[in-house]
């Protein structure tokens, strides 16, 4: 995509074009707004570049749950009319002792009380649907066949080019440096390419949204901080040896699955920080390869080709802050996805886009409100996976 | 002798299986050697279908003795071995699983990756006073000296014996390893921690300074079917020639800007070649049977060699935390005045620049002298800085792509299906950030981590796009820095949750 001049005023700017600064800016545009996004490097180049494409709905929440069933419905209309790959190929949790048994009973009957499918399965169903697994400690899993993966950065693209044919404006190697206010209202953003004048202001910028915060001069605390997750690519393998995504909180927390190109992809729960250093450390390369060959010994064999880094922009309860800022109008956050913001994307943005247009919306916003750290009310962790 | 065998070999006589059929092979010989002194050029079929061979870039799956997805570049052959052909996405399903060793440990001053002539050279000037841990991939020292059959300027004496004479010299404060790749290079502060695998064995070095001698890649050329068997490197054509004593073919063509850094060698063993300037196309249903250049002139020959010259192997710099710059035409690590990428990880020899072996050879003692200094012994870089004064680093010179002559489809610029044809359709649609190429193309995503195809891809954008290849922006290396099998790092002691 071309990057585009800086328009001299735009009625909605959006700070960040990842994932979510895209899908927002196009559910906007889709619904007459005028919005540009103004992103700093390319569309797509900070943690939607660096993500490990899953997409699910085992939450063990609601409001998570509800938000995910309502995404894979998104996911799956924009895949179809737009033409990038979203496979429903599920998502299947290995689970090893009665404890991780109970607890996943629970998640799997709060998410059939919101419509997603979950059910319980049996070892041996597991290795049916992924014959590769070393399914000799596992004593059961939870399998819902709606969830599925996507290229993050395909998808991203996807929605921008799409956005665009709508109106939304999309510029590129542009840097936000500074808030034009009066009088508690926005007036306009000072960027390394000059001034964009606008009313209306959405921080998307996830590991960078406490920078942002801090421009636009906002008091209320809302902790969001980077930490580094890794992640690891093999050689390519036959079409079709892992299709869905294989997680075990037992064995390092670990995530994989395998990609359109036919590596195998994912990471394990090794965080350090926060920081914003990129750099994959040795360590990880460890505890990635001891994981993932405990759960499909098969990878023993298998080259690693990279492993790398991305940000999780992380909260306290590993939820998002989703919502208005009271203090400056029209500043809007929708950052902190701690490691699930790709999958939320398309909600997300009805969910924001609701509240700019409509000032209310049906999706439970009300779980992301970014004043629950100040009112120290913290959510139940999100399930978190890496 | 067999069909390309260049000498009488001494080694034991063994009886090997390809795809069924016996042939004669020598015990200790490399795989694709063996199979190409009979004749045998297609050994493996890329994702998409194309045939391949040993001796250019992209991976050597086989399946050995009824095992697949093994390496048959680090094979040896043995009696009664049996090899078939696999397509790259073929993988063993069951596999045997061993705990293994532990890990092993070993504490160095100083950690030289790579045992070229520079590696070499640094050895030699630190090992009085220092310990030093060597690490070579190959099964030999002395790096692309090693594949010369001729005297080499600054050497006096044969190529591979000068290399025996300085490598004999080695004391016991050496620690050599050969067949090691180094999985990267990470500051842990006190010291820098190398691991480095060993087969299947991990060991992690640790030591306070580490030297990058890491050396140069071959150039690779673009024309149609550059992938196809009976395509030589110049490294692998002087590999198979002076190391294996086997030909490349009967006759052969020579591209690529510097074919005199191959025509005395095949002169030497007396192999008929034909340099082509120009090439356009190979062709053949197995293996190449003849070159087409550009003005539709036919070669028939059984082998191609392609020399472009070599360029610094980026990635263990960018790894290391080095930054580039863009000099003589390609991408070569920033140094300090020292010879230093950052404090404690120095580079010498063709990872700095390209020059002859003598040259690379002072400059690993040159870093050498550094590092002693730095540990307060008595050292004089300053020999080795006015000697290497007399030796001008050689430019690399890419000639234009001839998009519109070629049918681009064909032409192949990285080894894993990434065809010219789609790097030129994405940066035909104005994009120009190598990320996101590399993300939409697959381009530098696969077995050799961007080493042969980046610096085209480099090429491509600057030249569809006129923007000097000195502004590009080329993505870092990540780590391992060679693949390396998932149970290497695997090897454990069982980590607390």
């Amino acid at each position: 995509m071309p990057s585009k001049e800086l328009p001299e005023r735009s009625d909605i700017v959006i700070i960040g074009g990842g994932i979510i600064g895209t899908t927002l800016a196009h559910e906007l545009a889709r619904r007459g707004e005028e919005v540009t996004v103004i992103e700093k490097r390319f569309i797509g180049s900070g943690s939607t570049f660096r993500c490990g494409t899953g997409i699910r709905q085992q939450f063990n929440d609601e409001a998570n749950v509800r938000v995910m069933k309502r995404s894979v419905e998104l996911w799956k209309e924009y895949s179809e009319r737009y033409g990038f790959s979203f496979e429903q190929t599920g998502y299947l949790f290995l689970l090893y002792d009665e404890g991780e048994v109970e607890e996943f009973k629970r998640n799997i009957e709060i998410q059939n009380r919101f419509g997603v499918p979950t059910r319980l399965i049996t070892p041996e169903e597991a290795k049916e649907i992924v014959p590769l697994l070393d399914t000799s400690e596992v004593i059961a899993a939870s399998w819902n066949p709606t969830d599925g993966k996507a290229d993050p950065f395909h998808a991203t693209v996807s929605f921008a080019i799409n956005a665009e044919k709508y109106g939304a404006k999309f510029v590129e190697y542009t840097e936000v440096k500074g808030f034009l206010r009066e009088k508690g209202e926005i007036k306009g953003l000072k960027t390394s390419r000059g001034i964009i004048k606008t009313g209306i202001v959405v921080n998307a910028t996830n590991a960078w949204a406490k920078l942002i915060n801090a421009m636009a001069g906002i008091k209320t605390r809302i902790p969001i901080e980077p930490y580094k997750h890794q992640a690891v690519i093999t050689q390519p393998i036959r079409k079709g040896a892992v299709k869905p995504m294989v997680i075990s909180m037992r064995y390092g927390h670990a995530y994989l699955t395998q990609t359109a190109h036919g590596g195998i992809v994912g990471g394990v729960g090794y965080e350090l920080g926060p920081t914003y250093d990129l750099n994959p450390t040795y360590e990880f390369m460890r505890e990635v390869s001891y994981y993932f060959t405990k759960i499909i010994p098969a990878l023993r064999e298998l080259l690693i080709l990279r492993t790398w880094a991305g940000y999780y922009a992380k909260t306290p309860d590993s939820n998002a802050a989703i919502g208005k800022i009271e203090e400056l109008s029209d500043y809007y956050i929708a950052a902190g996805f701690s490691g699930h913001g790709f999958m939320m994307a398309p909600a997300v943005a009805e969910m924001v886009a609701d509240l700019i247009t409509k000032g209310r919306t049906d999706l439970p916003a009300e779980w992301y409100d970014p004043y629950r750290f100040e009112r120290g009310e913290l959510r139940g962790r999100a399930l978190q996976m890496g | 002798m067999r069909p390309l065998d260049l000498t009488e070999k001494g080694m034991k006589k063994v009886t090997i299986y390809f795809e069924g059929q016996p042939l004669e092979a020598y015990e200790g010989e490399k795989l694709p050697v063996a199979l190409l002194a009979n004749g045998v050029y297609w050994l493996t079929s890329s994702t998409e279908g194309r045939k391949r061979g040993a001796f250019t870039f992209g991976p050597l799956p086989v399946v050995l003795n009824g095992v697949k997805n093994v390496n048959g570049r680090t094979v040896r052959v043995r009696d009664g071995m049996r090899i078939e052909r696999q397509s790259y996405g073929d993988f063993q399903e069951t596999v045997e699983i061993d705990t293994g060793k532990p890990v092993e440990r070993m504490v160095a001053d100083v950690v030289v990756i790579g045992g070229g002539p520079a590696g070499i050279g640094a050895v030699l000037e630190v090992q009085e006073h220092l310990t030093v841990a060597l690490i070579e991939e190959k099964g030999w020292l002395g790096g692309d000296l090693w594949l010369k059959g001729l005297p080499q300027e600054g050497f006096e004496k044969a190529p591979r014996e000068a290399v025996r004479e300085m490598v004999s010299k080695f004391n016991e404060n050496v620690t050599v390893f050969k067949e090691t790749v180094a999985l990267g290079v990470f500051d842990k502060g006190e010291y820098f921690l190398v691991p480095v695998a060993k087969g299947d064995e991990l060991i992690e070095l640790m030591a306070k300074r580490v030297v990058l001698a890491t050396g140069a890649v071959d150039g690779i050329s673009l024309f149609e079917n550059n992938d196809i068997p009976g395509v030589f490197r110049r490294d692998y054509a002087l590999e198979v020639m002076n190391v294996w004593g086997v030909a490349p073919g009967r006759r052969v063509a020579v591209v690529g800007s510097r074919p005199e850094e191959v025509t005395p060698e095949l002169e030497r063993w007396g192999i008929e070649y034909v340099i082509v300037p120009d090439p356009k196309r190979a062709e053949g249903r197995e293996k190449v049977e003849r070159l087409v250049d550009m003005k539709g002139n036919t070669y028939e020959v059984d082998a191609v060699i392609t020399s472009e010259g070599r360029i610094p192997d980026i990635n263990p710099i960018t790894q290391a935390g080095g930054k580039l710059t863009f000099r003589r035409g390609y991408y070569t690590p920033v140094l300090d005045s020292e010879h230093r990428i950052r404090d404690g990880i120095y580079v010498a020899g063709s990872a700095v620049s390209v020059k002859p072996h003598y040259a690379n050879y002072l400059e690993g003692r040159l870093v050498g002298a550094y590092i002693l200094r730095e540990f307060g012994f008595d050292s004089t870089p300053c020999i080795y800085e006015d000697k290497l004064k007399d030796y001008e680093p050689i430019p690399f010179v890419h000639r234009r792509i001839p998009f519109e002559s070629f049918n681009l489809e064909d032409v192949q610029i990285c080894g894993c299906d990434v065809s010219l044809k789609k790097v030129d359709d994405v940066v035909r649609k104005g994009i120009t950030d190598l990320q996101v190429i590399k993300r939409l193309t697959h381009l530098a995503m696969g077995f050799c981590q961007g080493r042969f195809c980046l610096f085209n891809g480099a090429v491509v954008v600057s030249q569809i796009t006129g923007s000097d290849m000195a502004r590009i922006d080329l993505p870092g290396a990540r780590p391992p820095l060679k693949n390396v099998k998932m149970k290497v790092p695997a090897r454990r002691d069982v980590h607390a949750e």
